[in-house]
């Protein structure tokens, strides 16, 4: 998300899967996916079938490659070295797509201070353009000085050749990424890299868009956000964002998961990403946490003025006021005053990291005394699950909300590790949980589209789903803390709270509706449905739970969500299907499909144009964009919000309107992807003089031991990834039959050279070990994962499926007993994709697989069917006829 | 696919059937001998399957089972790249399969080999380097009921469970077979088997009780690349030629159809496929024969024998002076 | 391998190149050994039977007698050999079903049609055959019974051998002599169970003339056998090891044919001759089991 951001201005994906059969070559790397998005990889072979190149990218040979037109092997945790050398090959070559460079990113802007750190290449790009001490500039870019002294616009190069335009510094950046470079640390040939940027060339510009789609296999890993930035400036130099066919796809790992960022379950964000008060200063009023933006936090160095805060003046994020005082006002209602700040104070302010590995650390130091884990596994899913399980034996409660009884659920009594349940002192509740066909509610998808869907039965038993336990549990608080004096329960004391019926229909699920009609927002006098964003106000006019889903519930009655058109424009655009954050618009940045002037950069390409006598955009997809806002227009120089960005500026949440090539601030670890080895990996960085990534933070405990740099000890590069089979941990889908017949057992690939090595024939055991622990499976021995050779030896690869724990009717080997603890450091994700091992033939202890949990379940064949005529029993099924 | 989805209330009611013991005993010796006049002919449907759009999900698999309500087949994993159903059989209808082909294993003493230099090399080509052949190959295939326009297990079926339907499937009547297993006997594919279940052989349906409410097959809806397609035949035998057209003009010249057209020894297959490899490959017999090409022969040999032999006895006996 | 409802057995192969190819395709009906014992039973009751048949016809006064014993151990035979195939199906109570439909193409449906339509004049000819007394008129009525009965003796006779060489199962689907074999052999079964019978009640004649006809049927049989070997040669060689495959040659061309040959020419005793049928059965047996095995074998 950090990389999607900092490079065009929102952490979400650009563009749709449907909209792959719009791309002329598709590049799908740091994912599998066909086997992860089965259902969306029907676009990109419709796609093939119009002539589009598929490029498959990966460690391993995967079903996604089968079906791809090219694949190149990479060793897992290059990603960064290869696309650092497309990008040096579209440099060198000069095949940008020189018009949208020049105007849309900021290419031409200079850079002040640069050469200060010109002797270290990568140090300068890691921290940026320094002062004459040393200390990171936080102005960054080189400005006009104007004759009052005062800071004015940046000073650019339309012609792109100066030393201190940020085109020319990418390309010193990236000169040392040379194709043998390249294949020396990633294991592939030289000509890969070749063949793979020329292909992305070919097929970018005014007639052609390529796309890049990308999952897990980009985010997790130490540098995660900076190869996420590297695509984004790929994109960026090839003309691609906000073009139909182009963009940058983040194919997202849950039904929900953007759901789940949007309105967040993350510790450091606010609904819309709008940024977690810190108790810091810069955050102690609500003026000054909106004065100093949205960026405030994301800024390198501590100056407490810098062009970071221009967020708060210029661009979209300059109405951080109103969809704060709105957020307030949803949650607070009456309580929410100008007087109280709206209640601002109330907000937990954040002292610490509490993402979930640092969170899961404290509670095994012994400072959580209760957790609530909802639809979360942390006993197998989290990385160094030995450390999580442990860390939760170390809790006074917990409440599991689950389907069935999960790891996490039944640790106390079935760690692998064999502790003894009599000492855990941890009191267990496990609620049962309704599915997502017994509730009512909205997901939120990897294309931003919010979709509704009705109860199709009631839930069973005593199952509830968590939107009912958190409003239950909710009003309890309240109730608890009514007649309370501490300021500690101010905050719950206020909250509006009011989704449900009364107390006496306890038992029924609350109106999911209700709540999506307060994220949308309305005007608290009329309790009126807001029908944008553009009627949020700062003076508590408004309520709205999520600025970016304004729209989607525009009167009482209209629910978007449910919207049911199937009519599509450009073969891709179908605006009457549900709706999608912003505004409904699909592909975001689409100004950036017409040129500067407002007209399509080509008929075969055009998505939005400028209607020069209706003065106003239009096109297949809704403008992302001021509707009527010309492509002439200038903004007057202390022009704020909005109105600050030019008619030809298309990434609006930019306070220049510009896409960042160079990003100046956002990302802690500096303005241009720099390739790291992973923090555990065999081999030295040879394109660089620092071996990992120095801003990673390693959790420092006993648990969790990292290898060091080239440890022969663990000489094997483990990587973890999914099958189509199974669905994450396996709590959704090893209780299931017919998947677990798919998949019945956990096994580890590795390749015939490896198994040679080691004397493992097909399906034998083996143990994989890592500094953290080890685990037992069969071998699956296959040429799929060959090894690369990487500085003269073969990179084996041991791949890790990372469906398997102790709970269900399939169980096995749990692999995150071998990851590690560790965060990169923009969004704290861990490093799945690449660690170390080691590999022999052999079994653990006594020998004996795990027994499968009894579970309770109804079995699912039932004949015949209930509540269904006898006409319409399947006919082929068992029984029949007797 | 668009499919006409008609409201299941609508569907006409069986009656059900009276209970007790005698007229239970009453009514499974007369039922399987009443006939009814067959449903209207409708036009041959059937599936074509395009493996080289297959990306091996399984879905095909798991919406048959769920459709059909047929039981797992228990945990037994394979070691076979990651086919862990094994065949087709009574239970598994759709079984999708994976064919690794990528290469021999590099021997240990050219592992290390340093990598050859670039592009500054005259023989490098950048248009080759583009068009170059991919490495290595993952096949995959979801194999079904082939719903052979001539079926052997139609034509072995005693008991008349066998038929072909109004759609032209080859469809087993579940009330009506006593699992004799002359049609496991008879399939030169190995698609049914008989289940230790209820006694009876099943297999793909074609799903016939969807087909009839205007709905597509569970694993057609089901197949999120569209490898596997559903409709009339005719217009799917159109379709998959035009395929293997495209495929031959971008490279890809091993493409062709097994089963869209009669050969020798055996009809066509309603159940098609576009294959990359030689059919022994896919687990598909390369030139399937039709058992009953021999049938009559087989009979003149056998009667011939038995009549050579009472000749024989006949002679002893006159030998013998009776 | 593969069980009779299809699941693989629990071993791990190893992913090749050549995928599938090499594996068996086809599945094997579940007919286990007990459908060996129906091919040595059908064999014997059918032969029994024609022979029985044929022997009366030709000769009424030598064979009369032991032709009446014999329809009633056919008919023996047969209930026996009945009773296996119902409860071999997969669904016994069903077994009426397979009277729904008369097909001439199904093998199968051939053999049930042919078995009901022999097993009515072989009651009627095995009941009269036991009948005390004598009931001279009975007697027309039992010989109009086994003629109606002999074209579907020989019907139930050779519809077994058409029924596995009719299928696509390695090994039977090349055998195009396997229903000449089983029907030439049932007549030799049939022959040497009319000896055995001729032989317990003392019908010298009888048996004089059955020694040579075994011993002649015996040989004949060996002509559509070999066609047969040489049908399934390399289904054969896969299904079984050499050892075994010698093992079996020995067994039916020592045991089965030369043996009984000599047996049946040199033996003077009621036992020497009861043991060279024996030997006749005992072989068919084999040669039958070996059959039946063989997709099973080369799975």
């Amino acid at each position: 998300m950090p990389g999607l951001g900092t490079s065009l201005g929102f952490g979400a994906a650009s563009n749709h899967p449907r909209d792959l059969v719009n791309s002329d070559c598709i590049l799908i790397m740091g994912s599998n996916m066909a086997e992860s998005h089965p259902v969306g990889f029907h676009w990109p072979v419709v796609a093939q079938e119009r002539g589009a190149v598929v490029i498959h990218v990966d460690p391993r040979y995967t079903r996604t490659s089968a079906v791809a037109d090219v694949f190149v092997k990479i060793r897992a945790g290059t990603d960064l070295a290869f696309l650092g050398g497309v990008i040096r090959y579209i440099l060198e070559g000069e095949r940008y797509f020189r018009e949208y460079v020049v105007h849309y990113t900021n290419a031409p802007t200079f850079i002040a201070a640069e050469d200060q750190r010109a002797g270290d290449a990568e140090l300068a790009a890691r921290c940026g353009p320094a002062t004459a001490d040393g200390v990171s500039d936080p102005w960054v870019y080189d400005r006009e000085v104007e004759p009052d002294g005062r800071r004015g616009q940046p000073r650019i190069d339309p012609t792109l050749t100066d030393p201190k335009c940020v085109l020319q510094i990418l390309k010193r950046h990236y000169a040392a990424y040379t194709p043998e470079a390249v294949a020396r640390v990633c294991g592939c040939r030289p000509e890969d890299v070749v063949k793979v940027a020329e292909l992305l060339c070919r097929n970018s510009g005014r007639d052609r868009t390529s796309a890049i789609a990308y999952a897990l296999g980009w985010t997790q890993h130490s540098t995660g956000a900076q190869i996420i930035r590297a695509a984004g400036i790929i994109q960026l130099l090839l003309g691609n964002v906000g073009r139909p066919g182009g963009g940058v796809l983040a194919l997202r790992g849950h039904a929900c998961i953007q759901g789940a960022t949007d309105i967040p379950v993350l510790f450091d964000t606010l609904p819309a990403y709008l940024p977690q008060p810190r108790a810091v200063p810069g955050h102690a009023t609500l003026a000054q946490y909106l004065a100093n933006g949205k960026s405030y936090l994301s800024r390198r160095g501590e100056a407490p003025d810098g062009l970071w805060k221009g967020d708060a003046l210029r661009g979209g994020w300059a109405d951080m006021p109103k969809f704060t005082v709105s957020l307030l006002k949803a949650w607070y209602g009456e309580a929410a005053t100008p007087e109280n700040d709206y209640g601002y104070g109330w907000l937990p302010k954040l002292d610490e990291d509490l993402s979930e590995m640092s969170y899961f650390m404290k509670m095994h130091r012994g400072h959580i005394r209760g957790t609530f884990l909802m639809g979360q596994n942390p006993a197998v899913g989290g990385p160094n699950a030995r450390l999580h399980r442990d860390a939760m034996r170390r809790l006074d409660w917990l409440v599991v909300r689950d389907f069935f009884e999960t790891e996490s659920a039944s640790y106390w009594y079935a760690d692998p590790d064999g502790v003894d349940p009599k000492t855990v002192p941890t009191e267990i509740f496990f609620l049962p949980a309704a599915s997502v066909i017994e509730k009512s509610g909205s997901f939120t998808n990897t294309e931003r589209m919010l979709q509704w869907h009705d109860q199709a039965v009631p839930p069973p038993g005593d199952c509830r789903s968590d939107a009912w336990f958190v409003y239950d549990l909710g009003r309890r608080l309240k109730a608890l803390y009514r007649d309370s004096t501490d300021p500690r329960d101010a905050p719950i004391r206020h909250l509006a709270w009011d989704y449900g019926s009364d107390s006496t229909a306890a038992a029924q699920e609350i109106d999911t509706e209700k709540v999506l009609r307060e994220i949308n927002g309305y005007h608290v006098s009329e309790r009126r449905q807001l029908r944008g964003p553009g009627e949020l106000a700062s003076d508590g006019s408004t309520a709205c739970g999520c600025w970016l889903y304004c729209g989607v519930f525009p009167d009482a009655q209209s629910n978007l969500a449910r919207a049911k058109d199937h009519r599509i424009d450009g073969d891709s655009i179908y605006g009457g299907w549900a709706w999608a954050w912003p505004a409904n618009r699909r592909i975001l940045y689409n100004r950036a499909s017409a040129d500067p002037d407002g007209r399509p950069w080509s008929q075969r390409k055009k998505l939005v144009w400028w209607d020069g006598e209706a003065k106003r955009w239009t096109g297949h997809d809704a403008p992302d964009f001021e509707r009527d806002k010309a492509p002439d227009y200038r903004p007057p120089v202390d022009a704020r919000g909005l109105a600050a960005i030019a008619g030809n500026a298309p990434f609006s949440m930019h306070q220049d309107g510009r896409g960042w090539l160079y990003a100046p601030y956002g990302l802690k670890d500096g303005p241009l992807p720099v390739f790291y080895e992973p923090l555990e990996s065999p081999f030295i960085n040879s394109l660089g003089p620092h071996q990992s990534d120095p801003l990673a933070v390693v959790l420092v405990d006993p648990m969790n031991p990292i290898a060091a740099p080239g440890d022969p000890a663990y000489p094997l590069i483990a990587t973890t990834y999914r099958l189509t089979e199974h669905y994450l941990s396996g709590a959704m889908s090893r209780f299931d039959s017919w998947l677990c017949e798919l998949q019945p057992e956990m096994f580890v690939e590795i390749s015939p050279e490896l198994a040679r090595e080691r004397g493992v024939a097909n399906g034998d055991w083996v143990v994989v070990s890592s500094p953290r622990g080890e685990i037992e499976a069969r071998a699956l021995v296959t040429g799929r994962l060959k090894p690369v050779v990487v500085d003269g030896r073969p990179a084996h690869t041991v791949g890790l499926p990372i469906h398997w724990g102790y709970a269900g009717e399939s169980v096995g080997a749990g692999v995150n007993t071998l990851s590690l603890l560790c965060l990169d450091p923009n969004a704290d994700i861990h490093s799945a994709k690449s660690f170390v091992c080691q590999l022999r033939a052999g079994r653990l202890g006594n020998g004996r697989p795990p027994e499968p949990l009894p579970v309770f379940s109804r079995p699912v064949v039932q004949d015949p069917i209930p509540d269904t005529p006898g006409a319409a029993q399947p006919l082929g099924r068992f029984g029949h006829g007797q | 696919m668009a499919s006409r989805e008609v409201e299941v209330a609508e569907l006409p009611q069986r009656s059900e059937p009276p209970s007790g013991p005698l007229s239970d005993i009453a009514r499974r010796l007369v039922d399987p001998f009443r006939t009814v006049s067959p449903p209207e002919s409708r036009p041959a449907t059937g599936f074509f399957t395009d493996t080289t759009v297959c990306i091996g999900c399984k879905a095909c698999e798991v919406a048959c089972k769920e459709w059909n309500l047929l039981p797992a087949d228990g945990l037994h994993w394979s070691g076979n790249s990651y086919d862990n159903t094994g065949a087709l059989s009574a239970t598994s209808w759709r079984h999708v399969k994976f064919i690794e082909q990528l290469g021999e294993p590099t021997p240990a003493a050219s592992v290390a080999a340093p990598k050859t230099p670039l592009t500054s090399s005259p023989a490098f080509s950048l248009q080759r380097l583009l068009h170059e052949p991919k490495d290595g190959r993952w096949l995959m295939m979801s194999d079904v009921c082939k719903h052979c326009v001539a079926a052997p297990c139609q034509q072995a079926c005693p008991t008349g469970a066998l038929i072909h339907n109004e759609f032209e499937n080859v469809f087993i009547q579940p009330d009506i077979c006593n699992g004799c297993s002359s049609c496991v006997s008879a399939c030169p594919f190995g698609v049914v088997t008989r289940s230790s279940l209820d006694g009876h052989s099943h297999k793909c349906t074609l799903c016939y009780d969807r087909q009839r409410d205007g709905l597509v097959p569970a694993c057609a809806k089901a197949c999120p690349t569209q490898s596997i397609q559903f409709g009339p035949i005719d217009e799917l035998r159109e379709r998959a030629r035009a395929r293997v057209h495209e495929l031959h003009r971008r490279g890809v010249t091993e493409a062709y159809l097994y089963g869209d057209v009669p050969t020798a020894s055996y009809s066509e297959l309603n159940s098609f496929y576009l294959l990359v490899d030689r059919p022994a490959v896919y687990g598909l017999p390369d030139d399937p024969v039709n058992p009953w090409l021999s049938m009559k022969g087989d009979y003149v040999r056998a009667i011939g024998s038995g009549l050579a032999a009472i000749a024989a006895l006949l002679a002893a006996l006159w030998l013998g002076g009776i | 391998m593969r069980t009779g409802d299809g699941r693989a057995a629990h071993a791990v192969s190893t992913p090749l190149p050549g995928g599938y190819a090499g594996r068996a395709i086809t599945h094997a009906p579940a007919w286990g050994g007990l459908v060996a014992w129906d091919l040595l039973f059908n064999g014997i009751s059918t032969g029994l039977f024609l022979v029985a048949a044929i022997c009366e016809i030709a000769a009424p006064r030598v064979f009369a007698s032991a032709a009446g014993v014999a329809y009633a151990v056919a008919l023996g035979f047969l209930v026996v050999d009945l009773a296996a195939l119902v409860f071999d199906l997969g669904d016994p109570l069903r077994f009426h079903h397979m009277l729904r439909v008369v097909k001439p193409g199904s093998p199968m449906s051939v053999g049930t049609w042919c078995l009901t339509l022999y097993s009515l004049p072989l009651t009627v000819a095995a009941a009269i055959g036991v009948l005390p007394g004598e009931w001279t008129s009975l007697d027309a009525v039992r010989h109009i019974a086994i003629i109606v009965g002999l074209p579907f003796a020989l019907g139930s006779a050779v519809y077994k051998g058409v029924l596995l060489s009719t299928s696509a199962q390695p090994g039977w689907k090349d055998a195009r002599w396997l229903g000449g074999y089983l029907t030439s052999s049932a007549i030799a079964l049939g022959c040497a169970g009319m000896l055995f019978l001729s032989l317990m009640m003392g019908e010298e004649r009888a048996t004089a003339a059955l020694r040579l006809a075994l011993g002649i049927l015996v040989t004949v049989t060996l002509i559509p056998l070999g066609l047969l070997v040489a049908d399934v040669r390399p289904a054969l060689a896969q299904a079984y090891r050499a050892r075994e495959l010698s093992g079996l040659a020995a067994a039916c061309l020592g045991g089965g044919t030369l043996l009984p040959l000599y047996l049946l020419v040199a033996g003077k005793t009621t036992s020497v001759l009861v043991v060279g049928a024996l030997c006749v059965a005992l072989a068919g047996l084999a040669i039958r089991f070996a059959i039946v095995r063989l997709p099973h074998a080369s799975a």
